[in-house]
């Protein structure tokens, strides 16, 4: 017999009628939201541009990837798998439901045959199971939760939701038993088919009357709840992850100084300090956050006893934001300075969201204010800066000159016109007797290949410390002198050693009018080795690779320095690599600190000690001189080096 | 209340030895320039005061019309304006002379903020013979200061602590380094405005130098001769390396 809807219901288009009230409540709900972002304001920030395909603001891939697949939802296998089955179960759930609604409206034939039995039986039956079962998991975790759901904040509304849920999907089963009880089983309706033989003895109409108003009820509640509750990111989080732009790391653009030298032009407030100073997508960030901690669970910060907690962060925006706590400036000092400057801007914590939330954005721009408008900042990196702003370099206390690293080498001087590339040295690697090391490599590798590179007379940093500690200001007027000589040496084309640089000249140079390429070293000897312009000897010894989180995290070079740890050696994988990496510790200008609690370089050092490899390999002279230091902690051998090292010492003459 | 810091822009003073290098006798010009180590200092404790008091605060300075470029940061850390008197001797006396002209010019004048030495020739007698000059009295190695009646009340760092001390009526004081004054990092909006801020120049007056000519300068060759220490362990190298520094007398 075929299936009839609203069986033994009267006027059951009144749930129909009364999804529009629903509906209204939905979308009021969501304006609400709308209202309170758009309060954020972005007035003196450059894009960064990327060419990828792009649905008006909507960037198609992060969308679909992100946002409707939900990639990195499963990076947690079972919260991943259950968040999976509720989710799609009810996406399914509420298909069939709307099929039901066209069949009663327009005759949508859709109780006939294969169809009946495969998807308005069996498939809608499986995705009740799974919705279920995804239900129930999500609802003991919230039970028995782990410390990342409930540090700084439990947020307990989802355990009403997922009863809520579990009771919608419950009476719909119960619904379908009763009625197949009464009025014989449906072809593919297993689950259904089996409650009807249970409930045989019980399957009063009255029952099934009562249960189904209930069930629909609660199901059109729950739909007008929605954007009051935690499960708003079910709309909030695409939306969040396709306007996020697929460029990897923190997306910092840059200030445009050069507005504010204008006659009469008044300088705006630096930085964050008041939600209404925030850009839109910073408080859509905090409104999307889950609280799920995943961010905090991976952040170096939080897991070595730092007051820094990227959901804290989020926690204490959305609580202002939800308080309408526009001007209000005490944001700062509720989520405290201190915390604020213990963010190595690793983005471990954007990359282990789930709804796309760009923390050090946020974190960052807090920071600016700080520093630009309160000069506030910790002492060692204050000393950092002052000596960068003076010096050029941040190294305090070097006993090194910028020349100091090539004394006894012949290095050919960049010359205009003639030479290919320029090797930028910058700071990281001038400065301390061990990274001197790395440029010498260098040196030696690109000889060796017969590589027409120089460098330049006069060595600078990049300038990005004093970015990452946010001087934005001395950031620019550093980037500013570098890009002028380059354009006077026509230079076209840099190789960089220091993954900072690296990120510093293709991400923010640009904005600032620069036009060369530029290419890490990672890349760069890979490319050598596969042209064949170097040889090397293999050998037996075991490497751990650590990925510094500004070349592997930021900029997504993995595979390259993989490959050249794999021609010299035996790559070994710490437990955390690739996109997963535990920071050293010494980026976001920590380098300069005197870290509280657990050393991070030191919690690294182990981990890659733990491997018991012969050696321990990174692309950056920052790691290298963290987990050189971390590493005095566990053993004295010296066993951190560059991949620029590991060539150099393996090549065939 | 009209305060005035005394401030002198030097070659980086944290040129490692390994890389110093004389050009005529003097630091070779590569290195950066800046405002001297504890003269910021002194302008820091200056901006303190300037806004604990509502006082003005004068940057004067004893130098090349280059040096306007880095004495702008004081501006930015707060003072409101530059006289800088240009000149290029290095003789204590000259420039104690013109300072004392320069400072004159400014009115009245209520205290003299210097940093304790320069971070060039480290001698820090300047601020001493300025206040005989002005016949203002001296206190040197000073680290902290409050308006008081009719005075200041001064704390000054000695060997074996701190010495409070009242001040009647106006002073020159020689600053030295505490975490209290550590030099702001000027905000943003300070670096803009600095840049409309007044700068006065004032030529040199001659001044009778010091009866003391310059014979030669050399850079101290510095000769390291490294023992190792031997031991089994770290304890008994930490003892071993102790009785070896109390048996040289280092501690
Ligand atoms: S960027 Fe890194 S250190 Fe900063 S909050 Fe995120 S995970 Fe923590
Ligand atoms: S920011 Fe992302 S990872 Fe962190 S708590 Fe919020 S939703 Fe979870």
């Amino acid at each position: 017999m075929e299936r009839v809807p609203y069986w033994n219901i009267s006027f059951g288009l009144l749930i129909d009628l009364l999804s529009i009230p629903a509906m209204a409540i939905f979308v009021y709900g969501l304006y609400r939201h709308w209202k309170r972002i758009k309060q954020g304001r972005s007035r003196i920030r450059l894009g960064i541009p990327v060419s990828a395909l792009k649905i008006g603001p909507l960037y198609v891939r992060s969308f679909l990837a992100n946002g409707i697949v939900g990639t990195r939802i499963y990076k947690k296998l079972f919260t991943g798998i259950a968040h999976g089955c509720l989710l799609w179960g009810m996406i399914i759930l509420t298909i069939g439901t709307t099929l039901v609604f066209l069949n009663v409206l327009f005759g949508l034939p859709v109780f006939k045959g294969d169809f009946n039995r495969w998807f308005m039986g069996a498939t809608l039956d499986a995705a009740g199971v799974a919705a279920l079962v995804g239900v129930l998991f999500l609802l003991m975790r919230r039970v028995f939760p782990p410390e990342r759901l409930t540090i700084f904040k439990s947020n307990s509304a989802f355990i009403t939701i997922e009863v809520v849920i579990a009771v919608i999907i419950v009476t719909g089963f119960l619904v379908e038993g009763v009625r197949i009880a009464q009025t014989g089983p449906d072809p593919g309706s297993f689950v259904g088919n089996a409650l009807a033989l249970l409930l045989v003895n019980v399957a009063l109409p009255e029952i099934h009357r009562y249960l189904w108003w209930i069930h629909g009820l609660i199901a059109i509640s729950l739909i007008a709840y929605i954007p009051y509750s935690p499960l708003v990111h079910l709309v909030l989080a695409p939306i969040n992850a396709g306007l996020d732009t697929p460029v990897p790391g923190p997306k910092m653009g840059v200030i445009d100084f050069e507005a504010f030298e204008g006659e009469g032009e008044e300088v705006p407030s630096l930085g964050l300090s008041r939600l209404a100073d925030f850009q839109w997508k910073n408080l859509l960030d905090a409104s999307t956050c889950l609280q799920c901690g995943r961010c905090h669970e991976v952040c170096p910060a939080a897991q070595t006893g730092k007051s820094l907690s990227p959901k804290g962060v989020m926690v204490t925006l959305s609580e202002y934001l939800e308080q309408g706590k526009m001007e209000d400036d005490s944001v700062l000092e509720a989520i405290s300075t201190d915390a604020i400057y213990s963010c190595t801007t690793c983005a471990a914590c954007m990359e282990a969201c789930p709804v796309s939330v760009n923390q050090p954005n946020a974190i960052l721009g807090m920071r600016q204010h700080l520093l630009m408008e309160r000069s506030e900042i910790p002492d060692i990196m204050g000393q950092a800066h002052r000596s960068l702003e003076a010096r050029h370099h941040p190294f305090i206390g070097t006993g090194f000159g910028p020349n100091d690293w090539r004394k006894g080498l012949e290095v050919p001087i960049f010359e205009k016109g003639k030479t290919e590339y320029l090797l930028w040295i910058g700071c990281s690697v001038a400065y301390e007797e061990r990274t001197q090391k790395i440029t010498r490599a260098m040196v030696h590798i690109l000889k060796t290949a017969g590589v027409s590179f120089g460098i330049l007379e006069e060595n600078r940093c990049t300038g990005d410390p004093a970015k990452q500690m946010g001087n934005e200001f001395l950031f620019t007027e550093i980037a500013g002198q570098n890009i002028e000589e380059f354009n006077e040496l026509g230079v076209s084309s840099v190789i960089t050693m220091c993954p900072h640089c690296f990120n510093s000249f293709t991400r923010h140079y640009p904005l600032l009018g620069a036009k060369f390429a530029v290419i890490p070293h990672a890349v760069f000897i890979r490319d050598l080795i596969d042209k064949g312009a170097i040889r090397l000897s293999k050998g037996t010894e075991t490497i751990c690779y650590h990925d510094p989180c500004y070349l592997g995290r930021h900029n997504k070079v993995l595979s390259e320095p993989r490959q050249i740890v794999d021609a010299v050696g035996q790559l070994v994988e710490m437990p955390r690599s690739g996109n997963e990496s535990f920071c050293c510790g010494g980026g976001g200008g920590n380098y300069w600190t005197e870290e509280e609690g657990t050393r991070i370089n030191q919690t690294r050092a182990l981990e890659a000690l733990d491997t018991e490899a012969d050696t321990i390999a990174t692309a950056c002279p920052f790691c290298m001189l963290m987990l050189t230091d971390g590493l005095k902690k566990h053993t004295e051998e010296q066993k951190v080096k560059d991949i620029a090292e590991l060539v150099s010492s393996r090549m065939e003459v | 209340m009209h305060i005035v810091v005394l401030a002198k822009v030097v070659p980086d003073y944290e040129v490692p030895s390994a890389d110093f290098e004389l050009v005529g006798n003097r630091a070779h010009p590569r290195y950066a320039r800046m405002i001297g180590l504890y003269d910021e200092n002194a302008v820091e404790l200056g901006v303190q005061l300037k806004e604990k008091h509502a006082a003005g605060l004068t940057i004067v300075s004893y130098g090349l019309h280059e040096d306007v470029q880095f004495l702008r940061k004081a501006i930015a850390m707060g003072a409101d304006k530059i006289v800088l008197v240009e000149g290029t001797s290095d003789d204590p006396y000259v420039i104690a002379a013109n300072l004392k002209e320069a400072i004159d010019k400014q009115g009245e004048v209520d205290l003299v903020l210097a940093g304790r030495q320069s971070s060039d020739m480290d001698r820090g007698v300047v601020p001493g013979l300025l206040a005989g000059m002005l016949d203002y009295p001296f206190v040197p190695q000073a680290c902290s200061v409050e308006s008081v009646a009719d005075g200041w009340k001064v704390a000054q760092i000695t060997e074996t602590g701190k010495r409070l001390m009242k001040l009647s009526g106006k002073g020159v004081l020689s600053i030295t380094s505490v975490p209290e004054n550590v030099p702001r990092i000027p905000a943003v909006k300070a670096i803009f405005a600095a840049k409309k801020k007044p700068v006065e120049k004032l030529p040199e007056i001659g001044a009778r130098p010091m009866g003391v000519s310059e014979i030669s300068v050399s850079i101290p060759k510095i000769e390291s001769v490294c023992e190792l220490i031997p031991a089994e362990d770290m304890d008994e190298a930490a003892r071993t390396l102790f009785r070896r520094l109390k048996e040289e007398r280092y501690l």
